[in-house]
């Protein structure tokens, strides 16, 4: 897990967004957790009681939690949920918040961000290994050469910008 | 039948099996794929897991490409297509939201207006070309071959935003599976998720997720598996080795292929030229019996 330097962006916006969910109509019926692919791998991922803790306003403690990174954003929790509440959107709310307030996320998202950054994509063209062992390219297989933003000074501004200022 | 085709970081950087298959079966199909410029990732799950507005402009600029080019878009992966299809939604139920994106596609030279078609490879196959026409097309059908079908969850929910197909109970792969001559059924774990988007913070519970449903495959005695979602092909086949050491099951040897090389197989395309090569599963028996035919 890593953090980022700066905690002072303006979160309001993000626990509004928390609270237009309202997690607090919640049944505890536990059609999400028992469609949960997680919470039988993962000790402590349980959407449930992550929408009780929301109802109650634990948001503190669940942002200090590893689990908010482990849904696998299969959406049976949404598609379940008689009460249309939505632990993925939850979720993906609960993350943006804990990013732009610098608390612990996966160091793997340094990694997807750098390379959106530098070239458009996650990742560039790889040499592919065949089941025989030989290593093949795109071009190897005729595959046209991948499209990057054309005006890429204008795409890394806006992206570092929207970064920057999280959801405002 | 024209269609914007959207590759999305994770088939144009490594999954060249699918698109070379791709490629290879639209146009016997009567479809023709137009090429993007200008595109970017589509930023799911990566930028909407730290900022919700990153995300939408990065599927905006996307979108907003397509609808220059006056055609709907077909994203290839499962997850760059969710992520069109929320953004779509979100865009247009905000509008101060879409301010914000307009503002930065402008520097871009872009602008989005909501009106693009997003199509899913699923419909495209299943509704726009049609199984009346699949089935007529294949030559060499796949008889006596039992496939599973794995649609991945992010082609059927959530079912208030998309209809690809039955979000409890999709049939749209396993009438394609049938119209390519092999057989298939429906079993119990077909809408369960392959794991994949847990490799990030956990490796070993990633290959368990992927390794109990392919335990059910196996044991149900399906003779392969299909997707079209590239995360899905990815765990099932790529990491199949991971999982029968983490599953500590030899058994887990199964023949995984994208939904297009099989039907590729069918239409009597070259192996090759559906990148056949490249899947790391055992697929060289169960090729040379359709082959062989």
């Amino acid at each position: 897990m890593t953090s980022r330097d700066k905690s002072d962006f303006n979160t309001k916006e993000l626990e509004e967004a928390i609270r237009k969910m309202h997690s607090e109509v919640c049944d505890q019926c536990g059609k999400c957790t028992s469609a949960c692919p997680v919470t039988k791998e993962i000790e402590g991922f349980n959407p449930r009681q992550l929408v009780t803790k929301v109802a109650l306003g634990q948001i503190d403690e669940l942002l200090a939690e590893e689990a908010i990174w482990t849904c696998t954003t299969c959406l049976k929790c949404r598609e379940r949920c008689p009460e249309e509440i939505s632990p993925y959107d939850i979720i993906l709310v609960l993350r943006n918040l804990a990013y732009r307030r610098g608390l612990n996320y996966p160091v793997g998202y340094d990694d997807f961000i750098k390379g959106i950054n530098e070239r458009g994509y996650i990742s560039s063209p790889q040499q592919m290994r065949t089941r025989d062992g030989e290593r093949v390219s795109r071009v190897n297989l005729g595959l046209p050469e991948p499209q990057v933003p054309m005006r890429m000074n204008a795409f890394k501004g806006n992206l570092e910008e929207l970064l920057k200022a999280g959801n405002d | 039948m024209k269609y914007a085709l959207y590759l999305g970081c994770t088939v144009q950087s490594e999954q060249f099996g699918f698109e070379a298959s791709v490629r290879e079966i639209m146009p016997k199909l009567g479809v023709e794929l137009v090429d993007m410029n200008n595109t970017s990732c589509c930023g799911f799950p990566a930028l909407s897991s730290v900022s919700k507005t990153a995300w939408l402009y990065l599927t905006a600029r996307n979108l907003a490409v397509a609808e220059e080019m006056g055609m709907p878009v077909l994203p290839l992966c499962n997850g760059c297509h969710l992520s069109f299809i929320e953004a779509k939604h979100y865009l247009a139920e905000d509008s101060d939201l879409k301010a914000k994106v307009d503002n930065r596609l402008a520097k871009e030279n872009l602008s989005y207006s909501g009106d693009v078609e997003i199509v899913h490879l699923l419909e495209v196959l299943h509704d726009k070309i049609g199984l009346k026409k699949i089935h007529e097309s294949v030559t060499k059908p796949l008889e006596g071959i039992k496939i599973a079908a794995h649609p991945g969850c992010h082609a059927i929910r959530p079912s208030d935003l998309q209809y690809v197909d039955d979000s409890e109970n999709p049939v749209k792969l396993d009438d394609l599976i049938r119209a390519t001559g092999a057989e298939t059924f429906d079993y119990p774990e077909k809408i369960d998720c392959c794991g994949s988007q847990l490799a990030v913070t956990s490796g070993r519970s990633t290959l368990k997720i992927a390794g109990e449903k392919l335990q059910k495959v196996v044991s149900y005695g399906f003779d392969g598996l299909t997707t079209t979602c590239p995360f899905c092909f990815k765990m099932y086949d790529g990491r199949q080795r991971a999982i029968m050491g983490t599953m500590k099951d030899r058994t887990l040897n199964i023949p995984v292929f994208y939904y297009t090389q099989l039907l590729g197989l069918a239409l009597e395309s070259d192996p090759d030229k559906l990148g056949l090569m490249l899947n790391q599963s055992p697929v060289d028996a169960l090729v040379e019996r359709i082959m062989e035919k």
